[in-house]
């Protein structure tokens, strides 16, 4: 999962190489120790104490004939029912789950409940992680959907008062880092994110990290697309930037846990690094961007995967509606201009490797002729309204509003008002957003 | 000029564009390419040097070139004006001048620039303005934040009135009092899709001098009626209009219906679909006609639909504008219907025969969205706003734009005449029209004719 394609597998002595790696790229006069974090090993947060405990009571429950009983608290008490399998139509509370209960569903669940409990326990005693996937394929007719056992398994962790990673179970990693910056694992092995192509580095669990160096890295991008971060880190825009060098990250679309932690990780470890994040302007760009910094609602019981520093950079309703005096006068600026994101497009950046993407800008030729935000920017549907009125009466119940909050607001409003939303293409220039980067990192 | 070619981006997609282009093209392509980007750390083995003028001239370049120049071609900034250059040209006189026309803003008695509006008193709201609603002697003021602002319009220095606190909560996008109405009542939708609607009380024999005068405490606007957000079955509230008489209520909805409530029974009486059912297309902006005849709405398609109250049902769907519509309004003779919206055009549709008879456009090659859209009362004037933060007041009969208004370079999100009133508003200030514009800014911006001739 953690390959390197550079081939930078460097176990031995480690230290001295990232010194000369340091010495060799850096001009920056900065020692290479003073860039490197430690991390030290985490404590397993007494979750083998607590689901020893609860064999202990299983057993001695057995032992006298009692009737067996789990205890499962929904983190979506507040909300819908979580699946289809058990719906919460029945009228005792889902605080308990028995063996052999009042149901064959019920029994299934406590099974299967049970079976995530082993596992994780199993995990725990031997130090390897084990994945959500892994738990499913474990017994598919017995938790039938991957859904099922993700439920479960954040309840779970909710119901324990410990993190997901605590059980030493995770989510198949999603995120990709790239520049310039080194993790060494707990495993001795070190990868260097500074990977040539647009493929970036799979982020490795936050757990396994024993060590970073930041070498002279000053800021971090989060980046909701997939496609953009491929872009981004093909023209190696982390070193070439104005801004100075500096990490990218994607956790392709809504970010999951994983990619959240590693995030908080960098928050915490490394105050002086500026983060920042490029979403849509729609409201799910502000529904993610507001998760990286604000962390989601369901999963409000795992602790370390917020960063309240993360600034929002774009894009905002100014970066689409500001060109209009300068297009009158015969398009002078063009880092503004205009490029329509067709959803073909974007596949093609994703998923092609080299010689497909030298037909994008023949397809854009046409369209920058007409340069303006109509182009670019599309209505949003009552989905994205409804959307947007969420997030806002969000914003308005928490207890104060900052000035973060006001700026989310009145995007938010704008949005509605203009009734309009523009994907990051929007303000690119025929696929390059590095010079709108360039002017809008400030550092 | 010194520049460096650090190569980096040739990999890039962009890199590919120059040789794709036609030659004509290419041409400014690469002056645009040149001005926006910046110097990297120069590396003097690769340093070239280019005359920008030659650069300029020449109609096209090889293309191969056309990689190098979109990598290093870097813009180097300007050299920071020295102390001494500075002081040099302050003992010359050439420096900035002081500011000396200051004066103390008679509203609020902070201090001020002279003939400048006043930066403390018009910083109404703590969020952009998004509606304007006059009535003949205050303006209604609605925006992101949740309060409602109501100022008085027949005091030269415009004094806040009124603040309705906590009458949206998550901000208010609308707001609407009756058009040759009396004023009495208004109405407003917030974003989480609730309408208020909101009363004076009617002024009785004997405290009429009081409300007049505006000392009153019977001057206050009260909550009348809410509307909650799930009564419009599907669909968000979004543009509201209501009738001269102050008796109804037109609303449209993100689904393309337009309902009609009837204020004092507190019921709906009549609901227009302009779609299959609930998949009409946006509808943005509502008017109701002063006679209280038609119903017209604009729609995020560009389609215009005007609807007879009478009879119930659409008399004309007009077309002409084929992008998103913002803004109608009727003419006070109910003769007219000006529609304007992303298109940038202003578009009169006789309301007799349902004709298209005229277009008002900017000479703009590109018109920025007009957002507001209204007439005068003698219906001789149109006023718009636009997205752009310009002002425009439109001659009707002569089809141009007499008077263009630039104060701010944010978007206007409202623009409306105030009624005419018969009582000079102070000194200096006559009788003559006026108008208000506010928008991102934040602020109200008042004008009036000038008094010149």
């Amino acid at each position: 999962m953690f390959s390197t394609s550079g081939g930078q597998q460097r176990s031995a002595n480690h230290a001295q190489t990232l010194d000369s790696i340091s010495s060799r790229r850096s001009p920056s006069p900065h020692t290479a120790a003073s860039n490197v974090i430690q991390f030290p090993s985490g404590t397993q947060n007494g979750a083998i104490s607590r689901i020893e405990d609860l064999f202990e009571s299983i057993v001695d429950a057995i032992s006298s004939g009692d009737e067996l009983a789990i205890p499962y608290q929904s983190t979506r008490s507040s909300q819908n029912g979580p699946s289809a399998v058990h719906p919460r139509s029945d009228a005792r509370p889902m605080d308990v789950v028995r063996f052999p209960g009042r149901t064959v569903q019920e029994a299934k669940r406590f099974e299967a409940l049970f079976r995530i409990i082993e596992m994780s326990h199993e995990a725990l005693l031997s130090g390897n992680l084990i994945t959500k996937r892994n738990i499913y394929y474990q017994n598919t007719t017995l938790f039938k959907s991957q859904s099922v056992v993700d439920d479960m398994v954040d309840n779970l962790a909710f119901t324990l008062g410990v993190g997901r990673e605590d059980l030493n179970i995770v989510a198949a990693a999603k995120g990709l880092i790239s520049g310039p910056v080194d993790l060494v694992l707990r495993d001795g092995s070190t990868h260097s994110c500074d990977v040539p192509g647009d493929t970036g580095m799979m982020l490795p669990s936050t757990t396994s990290i024993r060590q970073i160096n930041f070498r002279n890295t000053r800021w971090l991008l989060v980046i909701e697309k997939e496609a953009t971060f491929r872009t981004l880190a093909a023209s190696q825009y982390s070193k070439s930037s104005r801004a100075g060098h500096g990490i990218l990250l994607t956790a392709k679309g809504f970010p999951d846990l994983a990619t959240r932690r590693f995030l908080s990780v960098l928050h915490t470890a490394r105050p002086e690094l500026d983060l920042f994040a490029l979403v849509d302007f729609d409201p799910h760009g502000v529904a993610i961007m507001r998760t990286y910094k604000h962390g989601s609602q369901r999963l409000n019981h795992e602790e370390n995967a917020t960063a309240p520093r993360l600034r929002w950079l774009g894009i905002h309703s100014d970066d689409i509606l500001s060109n209009w005096p300068k297009n009158s006068q015969g398009n002078s600026d063009s880092s503004q201009s205009q490029a329509s994101q067709d959803p073909d497009s974007q596949v093609s950046v994703a998923y092609s490797f080299d010689g497909s993407q030298s037909q994008r800008p023949a397809k854009r030729i046409r369209i920058s002729k007409t340069q303006g935000p109509s182009e670019s920017i599309s209505p949003l549907t009552q989905i994205d309204r409804k959307r947007a009125v969420e997030i806002m009466t969000e914003i308005s119940s928490a207890e104060h509003i900052d000035s973060e909050g006001d700026d989310q607001m009145r995007e938010l409003q704008r949005m509605l008002m203009l009734n309009i939303k523009a994907e990051i293409q929007a303000v690119d220039n025929y696929g390059d957003i590095a010079d709108w980067l360039d002017g809008k990192l400030d550092i | 000029m010194a520049l460096a070619a650090p190569a980096m981006r040739m990999a890039s997609s962009g890199a590919f564009l120059p040789r794709l282009l036609p030659p004509t093209i290419f041409s400014t392509a690469m002056i645009q390419l040149r001005v926006r980007q910046f110097s990297l750390p120069l590396f003097p083995s690769l340093t070239l040097a280019v005359p920008v003028g030659f650069q300029l001239g020449l109609p096209s370049l090889p293309s191969i070139l056309g990689d190098i120049w979109e990598s290093i071609l870097k813009a180097v900034p300007k050299k920071k004006t020295s102390h001494m250059k500075k002081r040099h040209r302050q003992m010359a006189g050439k420096a900035l001048k002081d500011v000396n026309s200051l004066c103390k803003c008679p509203a609020c008695g902070e201090v001020k620039r002279m003939h400048f509006l006043c930066p403390h008193c018009t910083t109404t709201h703590s969020a952009e303005i998004f509606s304007l609603a006059p009535t003949a002697t205050s303006l209604l003021s609605a925006s992101g934040s949740s309060s409602i602002h109501v100022h008085n319009t027949t005091d030269p220095t415009f004094p806040l009135q009124q603040t309705i606190p906590a009458a949206h909560k998550l901000g208010c996008h609308h707001v609407c009092t009756a058009r040759g109405g009396l004023g009495h009542v208004a109405a407003s939708v917030g974003f989480g899709g609730e309408i208020k609607v909101w009363t004076l009380p009617k002024p009785t024999d004997d405290d009429a001098d009081t409300a007049n005068n505006n000392n009153g405490n019977n001057n206050e606007w009260r909550l009348d009626w809410e509307l909650g957000p799930t009564k419009t079955n599907g669909g968000d509230v979004w543009a509201i209009a209501l009738s001269s008489d102050e008796g109804y209520l037109a609303c449209t909805t993100s689904d393309g219906r337009i309902h009609v409530w009837d204020i004092a029974a507190r019921d709906k009486i009549q609901s227009y679909e302009t779609g299959a059912r609930g998949g009409g297309s946006f509808a943005m902006a509502v008017d109701l006609s002063r006679d209280g005849r038609l119903t017209a709405s604009g729609h995020e398609s560009g389609a215009v639909y005007v609807f007879n109250n009478d009879a119930g049902r659409m008399v004309y769907s007009l077309s002409g504008l084929a992008k998103p519509v913002r803004a109608v309004a009727f003419s006070p003779g109910c003769k007219r219907l000006a529609a304007a919206g992303n298109a940038g055009v202003i578009a009169i549709y006789d309301m007799e025969h349902g004709e298209h008879v005229g277009n008002l456009t900017a000479p703009s090659s590109r018109p920025a969205w007009i957002t507001s859209l209204d007439w005068n009362d003698t219906g001789e004037y149109l006023l718009t706003g636009s997205l752009d933060g310009k002002v425009r007041v439109w001659d009707v009969a002569r089809g141009v734009c007499v008077a263009t208004h630039s104060e701010t370079d944010t978007a206007l999100w409202s623009v409306r005449w105030l009624p005419k009133t018969e009582r000079a508003l102070g000194p200096g200030m006559g009788k003559s029209e006026m108008f208000c514009a506010a928008g991102a800014s934040r602020s109200l911006a008042f004008y009036r004719e000038a008094t010149g001739s």
